[in-house]
């Protein structure tokens, strides 16, 4: 069944991380709507973005996305909401 | 002590330091600084190919053969793009390979300067990581960086882009205390996964153990065995999964999938149980993934979580090291035998295929190199037919000592990748078996081997086609033989060419004269085997199909 799958990645903000990890979700030939990527952490304390996405797919196929973002050197921590759940706002 | 070193310096410094004795490269006008410091260094011994494909695969070849990292190097540009098949194959493949490219100076990068490229951009999906050097003071780190993600985890390839300035930038270097890296743990299963997948086997009828290239990375050989032995199930050894297991052992059954024996897929088809280990279930092994295995509770263990339940449905997932996980299973596994099953496996052995007229079959050809090599050789096999019976054919008994391309399929890997497992295992009889389509792609190497002293005995099937696609048209698209005949040159005289001993085999009865003397010349030497034009590898599953229904001998 396909559902939304809203998905947030927090990840070292260089351009290559950025890359790697758009790259990582181009490849898996999957719907991806409301992307977004913005700066993360305190400021002054750069270095940490945010990105964020939703999937229209089945709940497997986004299991599988995220577990690939799991292997991107540079991603620290990603999470998969349920399909009522939107892209998540930045908390001030 | 503190010095002033360039960053071309400290990188040939810190290769020496990672423990790297060979590299396979070619230079070229950005990575110039480099090839300037390299004869300071003896112990960093560069092999100079004559396509830099042919050092990414060489890189791949001595990294599997030796689990250490293989390094190769480029100049930008099209030396850089030239890796990219090697780095693919590697990335596909799980071999830890270092590539080092040269890149235009950091001024002139994004202009379209002279030989750039934006080989970190071409790389990314092929690599686990890349780094592009900014500063010449950050290149050991980076290097030492790139060696640990390499080999980390499950192993793959990694590149490190350094302008030329960079390699040209003086620093004030120190001797670094290595000893503080720490890298990061491993996975490890719990273990009430480890009892679950323990009664799973306990209260199967029909277990199957398949495993893959996963327990080859983990020296997992002995815990394989011992899990087999212990219970009895039968072992099925994927593509790149041959040798893991001894073959001729009792509860070996074979290859599995495309061009897997009936009996082998059979007992997949009618298992309850399948212990994978070490493996992806790509699509090669599975066939059509909605008629696999269709009776069989799957238990997936693999150091890459992201690979459970990725391609086929798995009732326990465990992530972890093949070695670790297989000993502790073995631990909590009751003995138990699977006798019933194995004869009724037995039952759906087929006689081997009589496709292959006339004497020159791959049988005869593989039995001749076993013979002289007596087994103690390690075999490199390209992509296409030839890879599927030597597959098929070989008798491996020893660990590790089957080399190929199985997930990218490269043709043209197995001659420079055999230059690599040369060097790896400097003491034993390397074969790279061919055909005669991939042996063209990278038959240049044969001056790499001359001019570097290394011994490869290169076996090429000569049918006169590329033979696996014209296979393909056969069956599937009405014997239109379109591109695939391919016109060889006389590989004898070609050899000649090179200063190599060359043999041409047309006859069964010239097989062992032959075989004896190109395994036994010293140095590379060149075997031209002609076989039939248009023997098929059977059985075979159409692609997609199911691993019930194959195509079998008499099409």
């Amino acid at each position: 069944m396909t559902l939304v799958h809203a998905v947030d990645v927090l990840l070292d903000g260089t351009l290559l991380t950025l890359n790697r990890a758009v790259g990582v979700l181009r490849r898996r030939n999957v719907a991806v709507e409301r992307f977004t990527v913005r700066p993360c952490g305190p400021p002054g304390e750069g270095g940490v973005s945010r990105m964020t996405f939703a999937l229209s797919t089945d709940a497997a196929t986004a299991d599988r996305v995220v577990q690939q973002f799991h292997k991107i050197v540079g991603v620290r921590a990603v999470a998969i909401t349920t399909e009522q759940d939107h892209t998540t706002e930045e908390q001030p | 002590m503190s010095e002033t070193l360039s960053g071309a310096e400290i990188l040939c410094r810190t290769l020496v330091d990672s423990g790297v004795d060979v590299l396979f490269g070619y230079p070229g006008g950005a990575i110039m600084p480099f090839y300037h410091a390299l004869p300071d260094y003896p112990r960093l011994r560069h092999i100079l190919v004559r396509h830099e494909q042919a050092a990414a695969h060489a890189a791949d070849g001595y990294a599997r053969a030796s689990g250490r990292v293989g390094v190769c190097v480029a100049t930008s540009g099209p030396g850089a793009t030239n890796l990219v098949t090697g780095l693919a194959t590697a990335h596909m493949d799980s071999s830890p390979v270092v590539a080092i490219t040269g890149q235009v100076s950091r001024p002139m990068i994004g202009r379209d300067a002279f030989q750039e490229t934006d080989i970190i951009g071409i790389t990314l999906p092929i690599t686990k990581q890349s780094f592009l050097v900014q500063d010449a003071a950050e290149l050991a780190d980076v290097v030492r960086e790139a060696f640990a993600v390499a080999q980390h985890g499950r192993p793959g390839p990694v590149l490190i882009d350094i302008p030329k300035d960079v390699q040209n930038q003086k620093v004030e270097w120190t001797t670094p205390d290595v000893g503080a890296q720490h890298a990061a743990p491993l996975p490890t299963a719990g273990d009430a996964a480890v009892q679950r997948a323990a009664d799973l086997i306990a209260a199967a009828k029909r277990p199957l153990m398949m495993v893959g290239h996963g327990v080859i990375l983990a020296s997992a050989y002995a815990e394989v065995r011992a899990l087999a032995e212990k219970t009895g199930m039968p072992v099925i050894t994927t593509l790149l999964g041959i040798s893991a297991f001894p073959e001729g052992h009792e509860l070996h059954l074979g290859m599995p999938g495309m061009h897997g024996e009936v009996h082998v897929n059979r007992a997949i088809q009618r298992a309850d149980l399948i212990v994978g280990i070490g493996l992806r279930f790509d699509d090669r092994v599975t066939g059509n993934l909605a008629a696999f295995a269709p009776r069989a509770q799957i238990v997936h263990i693999d150091l890459d979580r992201s690979e459970i339940g990725r391609n086929v449905r798995t009732a326990l997932g465990i992530v972890g090291d093949a070695a670790v996980v297989t000993r502790r299973l073995v631990a909590e596994t009751a003995a138990r035998d699977c006798d019933a099953w194995r004869a009724e496996i037995e039952g759906c052995r087929r006689p081997p295929d009589a496709s292959f007229r006339g004497g020159l079959s791959p049988e005869a050809i593989l039995a001749a190199i076993r013979d002289v090599t007596d087994g103690a050789c390690t075999i490199v096999t390209d992509v296409g037919q030839h890879q599927m019976w030597v597959a098929k054919l070989f008798p491996y008994r020893r660990p590790n000592t089957h080399i190929t391309s199985g997930g990218l399929g490269t043709m043209g890997f197995a001659v420079p990748a055999a230059m690599g497992v040369h060097l790896a295992r400097p003491g034993e009889v390397v074969w790279a078996i061919s055909g005669d389509g991939g042996f063209q792609m990278n038959m240049a190497e044969m001056a790499t081997m001359v001019q570097e002293g290394l011994t490869v005995k290169m076996a090429v099937f000569n049918n006169g086609y590329l033979g696996m696609v014209r296979q393909w048209q056969q069956f599937f698209h009405g014997k239109r033989y379109s591109s695939t005949p391919i016109w060889s040159p006389d590989y004898v005289k070609l050899a000649a060419a090179y200063g190599i001993p060359g043999y041409r085999v047309q006859h069964a009865s010239e097989l062992a004269d032959a075989v004896g003397q190109a395994n036994a010349a010293p140095g590379p030497t060149l075997v031209e085997f002609v076989i039939e034009q248009e023997a098929n590898v059977y059985p075979m599953i159409p692609p997609g199909g199911s691993l019930a229904e194959p195509i079998e001998a008499g099409v």
